[in-house]
């Protein structure tokens, strides 16, 4: 009995040890990343200090000993007649053959649950276009300071970056925000790709904690179109980013339909006729509908 | 005091360290550390990153110092400006690496700190915390005390949000990965409030302060072929608002009523709000086969709150209804409201042949809130011995369903070539019911139908150019408000071009244009935005770079509404033409005595006409000396000017300058 378990034992060290120091053996074409570090040695040694490095070590990925392949396809034939042309490169590709690439190991994750519903996806902007793949260094394959990823994001939203520079805005440009911080940019299940909070509720809420509610009185507009229905969110010359410089304008846009006779089918009936807005006390409504955002104890919104 | 005992703490670990050799990072054009290079972490250093500290002089606010406060809000004094070091551990033991960043600290307005810390395959760490100070007190164009000689926004704040973020990851890398979460968001400070009665409204002053605490944990299977997260979490939520007063409150209306003056002599109110709410998130996607990509998500939640407010009150007020007057009120509400919301999606992406692409999706989003107020008021009249009780009883429905299903299809013409096609429709209910049908609100409903053509090109004849664009035109049977989308046409464009390897250049073009030509609404709405920027870096950015960008934007808006005196038909016409201009020149200037000194210059400008037509100049100026690898001098100037061509009262101008040195490491 004692010699079987010797024996087993003996027989488990032998695999081990020759799995241990045989190299897995490559599939046909492939060449192994250490082959493509003859020529790529600086790429090769930022990318394994990357976080794309575990798909070297890693067996998860199916890539182990070729991640450079894992994205360039094999090189067999590269090593053989070293040109651009005998080598996939991801860079050229149509953004639609990119992203495969990527999303080869990145589909199966969460960040990527919204991608259907992404306005990145569907304007071909492939994932390269904000990641790198090489890199190296504490920021790692993205931007993460929230400058660098404004400055990314305004290269090609020029003209979003341009309403920051209205003087009443969301605090991005002193640094104190970033666009990421409002938007997913993997896409999501809110409109505008916006950020959620608490599962599905809007990502205004991670900040204005204090608007989330619910209200025993809502203020219709806020649930059904959120809080662009009277705000620009990216900036404005109006006071408090809203769409309007003055208040009862605003709000009179919506609040235009006779309480009789709904005509045109949309909410927002017209306030009653003690509201002269002759006086300054009836032109910027919020004086007395304070709680405009919703109330706790009052159906009129006044406390 | 304070302050300083925060720069030294920071900076003493970075002073006393031996010196290593270590690169010194290139500056930039802000002296924040949030501009700064990112600090790479060497073999031969367990520390590395860069610290800036100065002090800053604001000189005298000239014009609106409160439009000032409310806009920028800067001041003087000894700043750590910005922070960003990375922490490495060689022998791996409890940490690999841990990267702090900071920003803003010194009584500034928007104070942030985040910090990353990561084990390979143990855990990877991150913290936030960002302390905002909001302070919104613009004069008011409608000012009602303004007849009386008293400027006062009747609806402005003073507080502070503090916001934290803590996600940790355990076991990343793995196929199984467990997490867990916690979220801070408080608010506190003061302001100034309305209390409203009958037929005078009284400003007076508030105290503010809420509290979420959001908590979460889950796991996320991450496998090959699919993946699948769960994450249940929940909140909890106070908000202790109160207003008080204790001073004779003569309000807005200064004529007397029915021959008596109303006024408030003493107020309390304190509303006390508690909310808590439980939600669950269920995330799944799937490669199920070469050709099809499944995507899905489930996700629910439910927010409650529950509400007692109090208040109390004295003087000579006016109940309206019954020609009472009264002098003293005493009001009790007790309220609660539940929002169960429910939201979901399901889609996949089907390629049945290799340049054939098909994105079908469906979307959902349900909430449906309901509320309820029992409220008792008891009015009494001292002089005349009467007393009145009044209750009532109240309950509220707000619900909207929304859907939509979307169909794009992708064709690759050819390798530089892809066009898309697709289609959109859109549908919803949503109605809002206060019961008993009394007041401003009683029952509200409307329906959402929306059909959306969609169509699109990506044109990349090679790596330089890049053309973009897509359009959406919509036809609507329906809307939820006057001013929502109905028929409209959307339109973006974009393109890329890298002229040399030194200079790109793009141009981004958006149009919105919106009509809903229901009679009574006859709502027309166009917004069009044109864009120019380049980054040009000659020799390698040799000598610096510069880059800059331009953009103009118009808005038409016009729409019918009603004057609630007369019921007559009004235009409210809205207009902005706005001409915005954003520019950095980064020069290096040649070396003195071993310095190399740099100078970065630019900022912007906007300048609008129109409905609100305002001017806000932001120029800036950056020269940074380095006097050794390890530290480099720095000087900023800055400059806001603010102007308002119909509400001059609210410009203002001032410039900081702004002094100190970075250290690196």
């Amino acid at each position: 009995m004692r010699s079987i378990k010797l024996a087993v034992l003996l027989l488990i060290a032998t695999c081990v040890a020759t799995r241990a120091q045989t190299p897995a053996a490559l599939p046909a074409g492939y060449v192994g990343s250490e082959t493509c570090k003859i020529c790529h040695e600086d790429i090769y040694n930022s990318f394994l200090k990357s976080p794309h490095g575990a798909v070297e070590t890693s067996a998860k990925r199916g890539f182990e000993g070729r991640a450079c392949e894992a994205c360039h396809g094999p090189a067999q034939m590269h090593t053989e007649s070293p040109s651009a042309a005998t080598i996939r490169n991801p860079a050229k590709l149509v953004a639609a053959a990119a992203d495969k690439i990527c999303l080869t190991c990145h589909l199966n994750q969460p960040t990527h649950v919204g991608r259907l519903e992404s306005s990145h996806a569907k304007d071909q902007v492939a994932c390269t276009s904000c990641h790198k793949v090489h890199a190296n260094g504490p920021d790692g394959l993205v931007n993460r300071k929230p400058a660098a990823i404004n400055e990314q994001c305004a290269s090609c939203h020029t003209n979003v970056w341009a309403e920051f520079q209205r003087p009443n805005h969301h605090k991005l440009p002193e640094g104190a925000m970033s666009c990421v911080d409002c938007h997913n940019p993997h896409g999501s299940i809110r409109p505008a790709m916006m950020q959620t909070f608490a599962a599905n509720e809007p990502g205004c809420l991670n900040c204005h904690g204090d608007k989330r509610g619910p209200f025993t009185f809502e203020h219709g507009p806020v649930r059904f179109e959120g809080c662009v229905a009277c705000h620009e969110p990216h900036g404005s010359a109006n006071p408090r980013m809203l769409a309007r410089p003055e208040v009862r304008l605003l709000c009179l846009e919506c609040h235009a339909n006779l309480p009789t006779v709904n005509a045109t089918g949309t909410i927002g009936v017209v306030p009653p006729a003690f509201h002269d807005l002759r006086s300054p006390r009836f032109q910027n409504c919020t004086v007395c509908h304070q709680k405009i955002h919703g109330s706790y104890v009052d159906r009129n919104l006044l406390r | 005091m304070r302050q300083l005992t925060l720069i030294w703490v920071i900076v003493a670990p970075l002073i006393a360290q031996t010196p290593q050799p270590a690169a010194a990072p290139a500056e930039t054009a802000s002296a924040t550390a949030a501009e700064a290079p990112s600090p790479v972490p060497s073999a031969e250093s367990w520390l590395t990153g860069s610290i800036d500290v100065g002090y800053r002089w604001r000189t005298d606010v000239g014009g609106s110092f409160n439009t000032y406060r409310s806009i920028v809000n800067l001041g003087s004094g000894p700043k750590l400006l910005g922070a960003d070091f990375t922490l490495a551990d060689p022998k791996h033991r409890a940490f690999d690496q841990i990267r702090v960043r900071a920003n803003g600290w010194g009584d500034e307005p928007y104070q942030t700190v985040h910090v990353d810390a990561k084990k390979s395959k143990l855990y990877d760490f991150s913290a936030d915390y960002r302390d905002i100070a909001y302070f919104d007190f613009l004069p008011s164009y409608a000012d009602p005390l303004l007849s009386r000689g008293i400027v006062l926004n009747e609806q402005s704040f003073d507080t502070r949000r503090r916001l934290g973020s803590f996600h940790l990851d355990l076991l990343p890398g793995n196929w199984f990965i467990p997490y867990f979460a916690y979220d801070r968001d408080s608010g506190s400070g003061t302001g100034a409030t309305t209390v409203v009665t009958d037929t005078n409204e009284f400003p007076v002053p508030n105290t503010l302060r809420d509290q979420t605490n959001l908590f979460r944990g889950g796991v996320r299977f991450e496998l090959r072929r699919f993946h699948a997260t769960i994450e249940q979490g929940g909140t909890t939520f106070k908000d202790d608002q109160s207003v008080f007063n204790n001073s004779v409150d003569l309000g807005n209306v200064a004529t007397p009523v029915f021959g008596q003056r109303t006024a408030l002599t003493d107020m309390l109110a304190s509303y006390g709000v508690r909310g808590t709410s439980v939600y669950s998130k269920g995330l799944f996607t799937a490669s199920a086969t070469p050709w099809l990509d499944v995507y899905g998500q489930f996700l629910y939640s439910q927010p409650d709150t529950s509400v007692n407010y109090q208040q109390t009150a004295t003087g000579n007020l006016l109940l309206q209804s019954q020609l009472l007057f009264y002098t003293s009120q005493q009001y009790l509400v007790s309220a609660a409201a539940k929002l169960p919301h429910t939201s979901g999606s399901l889609g996949a992406e089907i390629r049945p042949i290799r340049r054939l692409r098909i994105v079908q999706s469906w979307l959902t989003d349900r909430l449906h809130n309901a509320g309820s107020a029992a409220s008792t008021q008891m009015l009494t009249n001292s002089g005349v011995g009467i007393s009145l009780n009044i209750a009532a009883l109240l309950a509220s429905s707000l619900a909207t369903n929304y859907s939509q299903e979307e169909i794009d299809i992708f064709y690759e013409a050819t390798s530089k070539l892809t066009l898309r096609g697709g289609y959109r429709y859109v549908w919803g209910e949503a109605n809002d019911v206060v019961l008993p049908p009394e007041g401003l609100m009683s029952s509200d409903q409307a329906k959402l139908r929306r059909n959306v053509g969609i169509g699109g090109v990506t044109y990349r004849p090679n790596q330089k150019i890049t053309l973009r664009t897509d359009a959406e035109v919509a036809f609507s049977g329906g809307a939820y408000f006057r001013t929502s989308l109905y028929d409209y046409q959307k339109v973006h464009a974009q393109a890329r071009y890298q002229a040399l390897i030194s200079l790109s250049l793009a141009a981004d073009f958006t149009l919105l244009d919106n009509n809903n030509p229901v009679p009574g609404v006859n709502y027309d709405y166009r917004s069009q935005q044109e864009s120019l920027s380049l980054f040009w870096s000659p020799l390698g950015g040799k000598f610096g770079d510069f880059q800059g960008s331009y953009t103009r934007s118009t808005l038409h808006s016009e729409i019918g509404y009603l004057v609630p005196q007369t019921l007559t038909p009004q235009t409210s016409l809205y207009r902005d033409n706005a001409h915005t201009a954003t520019a950095l020149f980064n020069v290096k200037l040649p070396t003195v005595e071993g310095i190399a000194p740099k100078l970065s210059a630019g900022g912007s400008f906007f300048i609008s006409s129109g409905s609100r037509a305002t001017s806000y100049y932001q120029p800036l100026a950056t020269l940074w000396l380095p006097i050794n690898k390890k530290m480099s001098l720095f000087a900023d100037w800055r400059y806001y000017g603010y102007g308002e061509a119909f509400y001059l009262y609210e410009g203002f101008r001032t410039n900081l300058v702004t002094a100190g040195l970075r250290f690196t490491r």
